[in-house]
This record gives C-alpha cells, structure tokens and sequence, in this order.
C-alpha cells in the first residue's frame, strides 16, 4: 500500500496500480482516448497527461501520461493545473485538425473551449487516431489479425497486405474498442463483412436470430474447452429452454408430494 | 462460498416483481438497467424464475478473453468488470442458460451479481419463492 496526493487529498493506493485508474477511481474525471482495462497502456493519446513533483524535488515538477505511471509513495498529483489544461488543448486542437468528423474529439475538445481547430485540416483524413486500441486488443485476443503499416502520414491500420486478414475472426472487438469509431463493419443476412472479410454469423437453430461470428465461437470452443453445443441456441431460447426444465422438476416433485 | 441463492419455483406466482426490483437495483443515469431476472411461464399460468445460476465452472468466465468475469469469492457471484469489458457478446453467446444479457438501453453486457451480498430480488419477493441464505 502507498501513499499519494491528489489535487491535495492524501489517497491509499496499491503498488503497481497506474495514476489513472487511481485518479478515476476517486472521482477525477481526466479525459483519454486510448485508455481500456482490458488492454496495456501505451500513453499514445496522450490526452491523460498530469503533472507530479515530490516534496524533495524542491518546487521542481514534469508532466507524464497517467495511464503509464506507476504510483509510488509520496507523490504529489495535480490533475487540472493551467499547464496540464494547457497540454491536453493543444493535443485535442492537433487531434481536431487530424480528424474534424469524430464526434468524441469534438466533444472533448468542446469542453475544453475549443470548437474549431486552428491548424490547417488534414486532407483526405479519416477518424483514426492512430492509439492501436485495436492492435492491442486484438493481440490480448490472441490473434494479432491487423497491425500499423507504412510509414510517416501514410501509417495506417490494416491487415496483412491490405487483402483479407488471415488471422480475423470476426468478434468486432476492434471495432468495439475504437474510441473514435473508424472500424466499418455490417451485420446482413447472416454474415458479418469486418475488414473486408465476410463471416458467418450463427443463426439460432429455435429461433433463427444471429448470434456471435461462427468462427469466433470455433476459437472459443478451441481454446477454452467450452462444449459446441452451448453456442447453437441463442439466449432468449436458452432461457426459456431452462424454465421449461424447471418447470418440469416442479411438475415431478408435485407428483412426488401427492 | 459461504451463500446460496435458493429459488423455489412452486413457490412463483409470476408477480414480476422481482424484474422490477432488479431494474431499479441495476439503475444507472437515473434510467432502469435491463433486470437480471425473469419469471417465465413453462404453462400458462405457471411460472419459474429464471436468473444467473453463478455456475461453479462457468462458461461466462471461460469464454470471456478480456478476464472480465471473475467470481466474488464472498458472495458467490460471477461478477463483470464493466472497465474491462468490450461487449464482444461472447458470454451471451456462450452461458448455456442465457443468463448474461446485452442490455441495449445502457448498452453493456449485464449479469446477476447478487446485488454485492444483498439481492434485492430476494428482499422484495412476495411469496419467498426467492431467498439468499446463509450455507
């Protein structure tokens, strides 16, 4: 356990946690786009910037991103010091200047009193934000289907020699993770088209309502021993199947008592 | 696991209230969340209540890539960690009883919890046809 300060509050938090879940979880709202628990933090947005000193540093301060910063005993946070509101506009007014069409970035930069970017706009921009959200969940997943390629203002996020990816199977969970929703994606007639690649979704043999990617669940069934038939029914079905044996107990036991 | 939650099925008349307890229990944003718990008729005018059985080899947890479920060694319940879950419906698809559930009005995978140790189902069914007991 260690001791930190944050905004003047003296605050208990566990060795190894990051300042950003700590500073969240007391409250402190800091704006990050690139930040999910399910993924390690990389600090690409760098929107969570905030400034830390300690007593012995003698009024000597800098400023690093949250999400990547380890608690230690003794420090001091400041999460809304002019210098750090300072930092994190000029980052949403570049950000806004890379992708004017995204809604969570103008959002975000309205509240931080900026409603039109003053930097020339990035032609022929899409919404991406380049954070690799996407490339990070994907490889927790264990898949690593898509990754960055090319170099400079040409660097995108892509699969493998822009065909299908190979490795994708079909979970959305880039698409899902995206801060900045760039990651196209359809559900029609029972297939799903994620990068380009077309999955079968499963139909529910009761009911016929589509279910999860077939291959996604055959990864599923794979790599977590869970039995193939778990995933033919869909909820709804499932439950009143449950009830229906329920109901059957209760039925017996009735029986059983008289 | 030192808690069991018992359901009664004879017990049931199909009030609905526990749906409704567990709605407003799970309330986020001054909005209702999706209840974890539905009674269900398996004949007409015969119900069950049909809710999370917190498996003890739970195909929710196994499926779940992200370890966002993790069973609550106190209470007994899976729970899910909603900052580490990215609803790719994969426990959905998976439980074998149906009982995590996508509630699309606040738009997050939901699950019976057990109220934390508290189910308020249990607190306000009429009947007792739902009970949280002490093992």
């Amino acid at each position: 356990m260690v001791h930190i300060t944050i905004n003047g509050k003296v605050i208990k938090a566990t060795e190894g946690e990051m300042l950003l879940s700590v500073i969240r979880r007391h409250g402190i709202e800091i704006p990050a786009l690139c930040h999910h628990e399910a993924i390690e933090p990389t600090g690409n947005c760098r929107l969570c910037m905030v400034e830390i000193t300690r007593e012995e540093w003698d009024g000597w301060k800098k400023h690093v991103t949250s999400c990547l910063y380890p608690v230690e005993e003794g420090l001091i946070v400041s999460t809304h010091t002019p210098d750090v509101i300072e930092i994190r506009k000029t980052i949403l007014d570049l950000q806004l200047a890379n992708c004017p069409d995204s809604e969570v970035i103008q959002k975000m930069a309205e509240e931080y009193g900026i409603y039109k970017t003053s930097y020339e706009v990035v032609p022929e921009g899409d919404n991406c934000i380049m954070c690799y959200a996407c490339t990070r969940i994907c490889e927790v997943l264990g898949r690593s289907a898509i990754s960055a390629v090319g170099r400079g203002h040409r660097k995108e996020i892509a699969p493998p020699f822009g065909a299908e990816p190979p490795d994708c199977i079909g979970c959305l969970a880039c698409a899902q993770i995206c801060p900045t929703d760039v990651i196209p994606w359809t559900d029609r007639d029972n297939t799903r088209t994620i990068w380009d690649r077309k999955f079968e979704l499963i139909s529910c043999k009761e009911c016929g309502r589509q279910t999860i990617a077939r291959e996604f669940a055959d990864y599923l069934i794979e790599k977590r021993n869970i039995p193939r038939e778990y995933f033919e029914i869909c909820d709804n079905c499932k439950r009143s199947e449950l009830a229906r044996k329920m109901g059957e107990i209760v039925a017996r036991a009735q029986e059983v008592a008289i | 696991m030192k808690f069991r939650f018992e359901v009664n099925p004879s017990l049931c008349t199909g009030c609905r209230t526990c749906e409704l307890a567990c709605a407003f229990a799970h309330a986020q944003n001054q909005k209702p969340g999706r209840s974890r718990i539905y009674p269900l008729a398996y004949e007409p005018d015969k119900y069950v209540p049909v809710a999370c059985l917190q498996c003890d080899d739970a195909a929710c947890v196994k499926s779940c890539m992200f370890d966002a479920l993790k069973r609550n060694e106190v209470t007994g319940a899976v729970e899910l960690d909603r900052e580490r879950c990215i609803k790719c419906m994969a426990c959905v698809a998976a439980c074998p009883f149906g009982c995590a559930l996508l509630d699309d009005v606040q738009d997050e995978i939901v699950k019976c919890d057990l109220c934390g140790g508290n189910p308020a189902c249990a607190t306000f069914c009429p009947t007792k046809a739902l009970a949280y007991k002490k093992i």
